[in-house]
């Protein structure tokens, strides 16, 4: 007798109640049950977490299986007619097949509506996803532009300060030896004040003297004006001498072949604002009007009181702005003009300083015919 | 006739030399090319009646000597000259009435005139 390694020596003298073979096949039986249990009890194969085609192929094997075993002795035990029993197992094959549809469509039902269910779960999920995600990116959009709008202030009032800095230190430097001048000159009006009563000519020498001083301490006076660093906007600004400095700072551009047509206003009520920022708003504007002229062109300024509020109208006749092109005018960054020549911060700048005197902007403009720039400030 | 005494301050010699020029036939002028000896000039001559100042000086600035000036001297009308623009500062000196007015360089010498004897007539 071959010795079993399962089992104790005294177990080997005893006389076995069952065969040895049979005790060893059950013990190993018990052995893969149990680890089999166990594998049940502690990972997750439990009945709800199987797969769907494991449940689907158990459940049919063990339908198909239990059905052939035991429905002939069910039949057998139930029906004791031969006869009957031969037409009953004729149908018992049917009755199988239509019981176990039945209960598979079922079966399949259930479980492709939970599908159903979790896929319209899904899609409303999925849409609310989208629907945050367009807020979110036009929230961002809005962000980009006042990042953008930022930026170019940002740049301008660096380049406006730089700007401000060289100007207000140039202005200073000239002034001094101006000041010479205005000074010599009235000295020596003092010294020659004889002569003076009988040559014509020394009078007109010392006359076109303090033309010359006068017009360049206009300029330095309107550079002062155009770089100073106030940002408060409750100055008294009075609009024709503004326009006018402005006039007097791009004089040089104008190259003498672009007329300056002025059409003010007599009696022009004061608005309160801030005088430099609207010097700002003029140059921009004008040098635009002068950088559309070509070669020659006029520029017409008019003024006018309407409504407790100033009109000021600025016309060009130079090159225009598309169709396309007029609603960009605005957006920080948008130029026509070559690299390097212009920022496109210009007119954002300007609208800008508009809307904070709670003013209005516009232009209307015709390619080739030219560019009319109308400002509405209130008088207040 | 005895003439008033008016003191000019600036730190540049020319515009001292030609207020002296224009301004010395009409009044008494006293020149100082900084703060420091400008007070010195007013505790030597008590009867100096305007003082005008120029803004941009070494050592202190215009508004800082006239501050100093009229804490001793409160009777002494002051002017000021500036080559910038009007600033918050000299505006906020104007109000207090530190100063009686502010003038931009380059200045003439008839409104310099008018606006001392304008004082002087008080």
């Amino acid at each position: 007798m071959t010795r079993n390694p399962y089992l104790s020596d005294t177990c080997h003298t005893l006389k076995p109640l069952v065969p040895i073979d049979t005790l060893y096949l059950i013990q190993w039986v018990k052995k893969i049950l149990q680890e089999y249990l166990y594998l049940v009890k502690d990972k997750v194969v439990d009945m709800k977490f199987l797969k769907f085609e494991y449940k689907i192929t158990i459940f049919y094997l063990l339908a198909g299986g239990l059905w052939i075993l035991f429905s002939d002795k069910i039949l057998l035990i139930l029906i004791n007619d031969r006869t009957v029993l031969s037409e009953f197992q004729t149908y018992k094959g049917w009755f199988y097949v239509v019981v176990t549809a039945i209960i598979l469509y079922f079966f399949i039902r259930k479980h492709l509506n939970k599908r159903r269910d979790l896929e319209r779960k899904l899609q409303e999920h999925q849409n609310h996803l989208e629907k945050i995600v367009k807020i979110r990116t036009v929230e961002l959009e809005s962000t980009i532009k006042h990042l953008k709008e930022t930026q170019s202030h940002l740049v301008q009032s660096e380049k406006m300060a730089s700007l401000g800095l060289l100007t207000a230190g140039v202005a200073h430097e000239i002034n001094n030896p101006l000041n010479y001048i205005m000074g010599s000159y009235s000295g020596l009006k003092l010294v020659l004040k004889k002569q003076l009563d009988e040559d014509e000519k020394l009078n007109k020498l010392l006359k076109n003297l303090k033309i010359g001083v006068d017009k360049a301490a206009g300029i330095v006076k309107g550079l002062n004006q155009f770089s100073r660093d106030q940002e408060s906007f409750d100055e008294t600004c009075e609009i024709h001498s503004i326009l006018d400095n402005c006039l007097v700072m791009l004089n040089s551009q104008l190259n003498g072949l672009i007329k300056i047509e002025r059409d003010y206003a007599e009696a022009l009520p004061p608005c309160i604002g801030n005088v430099g920022k609207l010097h700002q708003v003029f140059i921009n504007i004008l040098t635009n009007s002068i950088q559309a002229i070509n070669t020659a062109g006029k520029i017409k300024i008019s003024t006018k009181t309407i409504n407790n509020s100033i009109l000021i109208e600025i016309a060009d006749t130079g090159c225009g702005i598309s169709k396309e092109d007029l609603p960009k005018i605005f957006d920080p960054f948008f130029t026509t003009k070559d690299p390097g020549k212009g920022t496109g911060l210009g007119l954002a700048i300007t609208y800008n300083i508009i809307k904070m005197h709670n003013g209005q902007l516009d232009f209307t403009s015709e390619l080739t015919s030219g560019t009319n720039a109308k400002i509405i400030l209130p008088i207040k | 006739m005895k003439k008033f005494k008016i003191l000019y301050v600036d730190d540049e010699f020319i515009n001292l030399e030609l207020f002296e020029i224009s301004l010395g036939i009409k009044y008494h002028v006293f020149t100082a090319h900084n703060g420091i000896a400008g007070l010195q000039v007013v505790e030597e001559n008590p009867d100096i009646k305007v003082v005008i100042s120029d803004m941009k000086m070494p050592i202190m600035n215009g508004l800082e000597f006239l501050r100093k000036l009229c804490t001793k001297h409160s009777e002494i009308s002051c002017f000021l000259l500036t080559g910038y623009g009007l600033t918050p500062e000299i505006n906020e000196a104007i109000r207090e009435g530190l100063i009686l007015d502010c003038m931009s360089k380059p200045f003439e010498m008839e409104l310099i005139d008018k606006e001392i004897q304008r004082v002087l007539n008080k």
